[in-house]
């Protein structure tokens, strides 16, 4: 089977929801002349100025148009860049996109399906605003769905469904995009299904986007010593696959939960959280947190490194719940 | 041009029929039967000469004021009351109060910011644009709007992919109760037009025919593929902020607005040039109350939501 990395992947996405679906079109900054390898490269040639709309400099303008236009019956995907930018459209996506089906009473029917493509992360030394992972804040808020893909294949099946559900999605790819097959033959993920990257026995670890790779890494090096990680990947937060989750805990009896982002009021806590409530008496020790101890991420390698999760981390925090 | 002899009739009972819902409005504030509160739009009727020109199929996003957008549309005045009053026949079911989207006469709805509506615009107007209707896109907005980031990208992305919206500033001359000069750096907001390179026009927003005249031709022009306009009302807001916000502003301004009232003026154009009888005043305004009334009634007898709604609504 032939390799992507996670843009191609979702560039093919794009091109084929676009050609099946006259609704959809994607609204951003940069998206034309259309410069090599990324996820929105070469859909102005096929499709037209009209349909690929590099906007003025405001994303809430981008995020804004595009619920106007979901509004009235169209699909738009809005493009961000980097979710660190996304920030100027905070009032767009959590309060209009997220709340307005709601708040108006799903009047006449009201769908607001937007894809918000943003890019997240850190480990490139680009400083607190360019590194950021905002996942939890979105999953804080309601309304909007929270998609965060760690392979091509998850990438490109995933997108698809994104631009045909009828909610607002938060899609995040990660800037450590990796490589992997991706069939010819059409293919769509549904959301709410966590994937089990690696069995195991010993300690669940649950991970999405990047942190999965570090997660897979660490189970890697933790099986030399006899540790047996199962490693998921929910693929998606909302919806939440927390079966999967409480079922893997209910075989280990161990979690950790690993997240790029900050770690106060984060995803590791609500799904560690989630896991007590289910099942408080399947865990055998404390649920493990390998996050960015609440800190803007420095620029500087070595700083960058103390502050954001690394292999070694979920080592240790793996090894504590089975001290 | 000026309406026919019905459209002026028909544009008169507009008027009359969202003053008549304001005042039944402000009734059920001062009842207390309004869970939240309700922001008035008393004095700035003569915006309808605007609003009333929109094809069925066209857009609208207003303000945080007033009737006048919704009874222009067409939307039923006794589900926008029952919202008022938070009840389960409500356009929103009771969830949003004031915010109605009436997608049916296609308003899109309410945001609680001010300025977030501008960008939607850009996006229905995007909309029609792709799929290369003829539809136009009118968008209000106040004075103090004008100051919003989002309103200057929107002009501009509107300029820039020439897309079929009409602005319509209702400059009211007051943000709460700040006057304008605090947050203006021009006096007319029109100006601004020239540097988003559309035409921008200052309209006295209480003679709705001056209003009726000046969105014809922006609407046209918008319609014709030649893009977005700027139009400037200049009007005045008869209430505070809103019921129940105290009012703050010069008596003395306030009353020499009274005299300037959009449905007295209109009143008096028509009824000079014998389209209008003081019998037909008096039909008009009493049908408009009994409509409303009704409108009232129909919300303090409609039921409040199970709590059980609270959990509806949110995915599709």
């Amino acid at each position: 089977m032939r390799t992507l990395t996670i843009s191609q992947a979702m560039n093919e996405a794009l091109h084929e929801e676009m050609r099946r679906d006259p609704a959809v079109y994607v609204v951003g900054l940069g998206l034309y002349p259309s410069d090599g390898d990324d996820a929105t490269s070469g859909l102005v040639d096929e499709f037209g100025e009209r349909r690929v709309r590099s906007a003025p400099n405001d994303e809430a303008l981008i995020a804004g148009s595009a619920v106007g236009a979901a509004l009235v019956g169209m699909r738009p995907v809005a493009e961000f860049y980097l979710a660190d930018f996304a920030f100027n459209a905070l009032d767009e996506i959590l309060s209009k996109a997220g709340k307005w089906r709601y708040m108006h009473g799903s009047n006449a029917g009201m769908k607001l399906p937007i894809v918000f493509l943003q890019g997240i992360g850190g480990y490139v030394g680009a400083a607190a605003e360019h590194s950021q992972s905002p996942l939890a804040l979105y999953w804080h808020s309601p309304g909007l769905k929270i998609v965060a893909p760690s392979t091509s294949y998850d990438a490109k099946g995933l997108l698809k469904t994104a631009v045909r559900d009828d909610n607002p999605v938060m899609f995040f790819i990660h800037k450590f995009e990796d490589s992997g097959p991706v069939p010819e033959d059409e293919y769509l993920i549904p959301f709410g299904v966590a994937e089990i990257r690696r069995d195991g026995a010993d300690a669940t670890v649950v991970a999405t986007s990047y942190m999965v790779t570090l997660a897979l890494q660490a189970a890697e090096n933790l099986a030399d010593r006899g540790v047996d990680v199962e490693v998921i990947d929910p693929r998606t937060l909302e919806p939440l696959d927390i079966d999967t989750i409480v079922g893997s805990v209910q075989k280990t009896g161990r979690l950790v939960v690993v997240d790029e982002d900050t770690e106060r009021c984060g995803v590791a806590a609500e799904i560690g959280a989630q896991v007590l409530e289910r099942d408080f008496a399947a865990l055998r020790a404390p649920v493990g947190r390998v996050a960015n101890p609440n800190l803007p991420v420095p620029y500087s390698p070595p700083l960058e490194e103390a502050v954001l999760p690394s292999v070694a981390k979920i080592e240790a925090a793996i090894l504590a719940t089975l001290a | 041009m000026a309406p026919t002899p019905t459209g002026q009739l028909e544009l008169y009972t507009l008027m009359v029929r969202s003053r008549a819902f304001e005042e039944a409005a402000i009734a059920l504030a001062a009842a207390g039967d309004i869970p939240g509160s309700w922001l008035s739009g008393v004095g700035q009727e003569g915006t309808l000469g605007a609003i009333s020109q929109l094809r069925p199929d066209d857009y609208l996003t207003y303000t945080h004021r007033g009737s006048y957008g919704f009874i222009g549309r067409g939307s039923d005045p006794k589900r926008l009351m029952a919202e008022l009053l938070g009840k389960r026949t409500g356009y929103s079911k009771g969830k949003g109060g004031r915010h109605i989207a009436d997608l049916e006469h296609g308003i899109l709805g309410k945001s609680g910011t001010i300025g977030a509506h501008a960008p939607l615009a850009i996006g229905a107007a995007t909309a029609v644009q792709i799929r290369g209707g003829d539809q136009v896109v009118m968008s209000l907005f106040g004075e103090g709007t004008s100051n919003r980031g989002t309103t200057h990208s929107s002009l501009v992305a509107a300029s820039v992919w020439r897309l079929p919206v009409v602005w319509l500033c209702e400059n009211n001359g007051y943000m709460g109760s700040v006057p304008a000069r605090a947050y203006t750096a021009v006096t007319d907001i029109a100006d601004m037009a020239a540097s988003y390179g559309m035409p921008g026009t200052v309209v006295d927003g209480n003679d709705v025919s001056a209003v009726h005249q000046a969105a014809e031709d922006a609407i046209d022009r918008a319609r014709a593929g030649q893009g977005p306009s700027l139009l400037e009302l200049k009007t005045f807001r008869m209430r505070a902020f809103g019921e129940s916000w105290p009012e703050l502003r010069d008596p003395a301004e306030i009353a020499a607005w009274q005299e300037r009232d959009p449905i007295l003026l209109y009143q008096r154009q028509l009824t000079a040039s014998d389209r209008l009888t003081v019998a037909d005043v008096e039909a008009i305004r009493a049908a408009a109350h009994a409509e409303m009334a009704a409108a009232a009634e129909f919300a303090r007898e409609s039921p409040f939501p199970d709590p059980a709604e609270a959990f509806e609504d949110l995915y599709a």
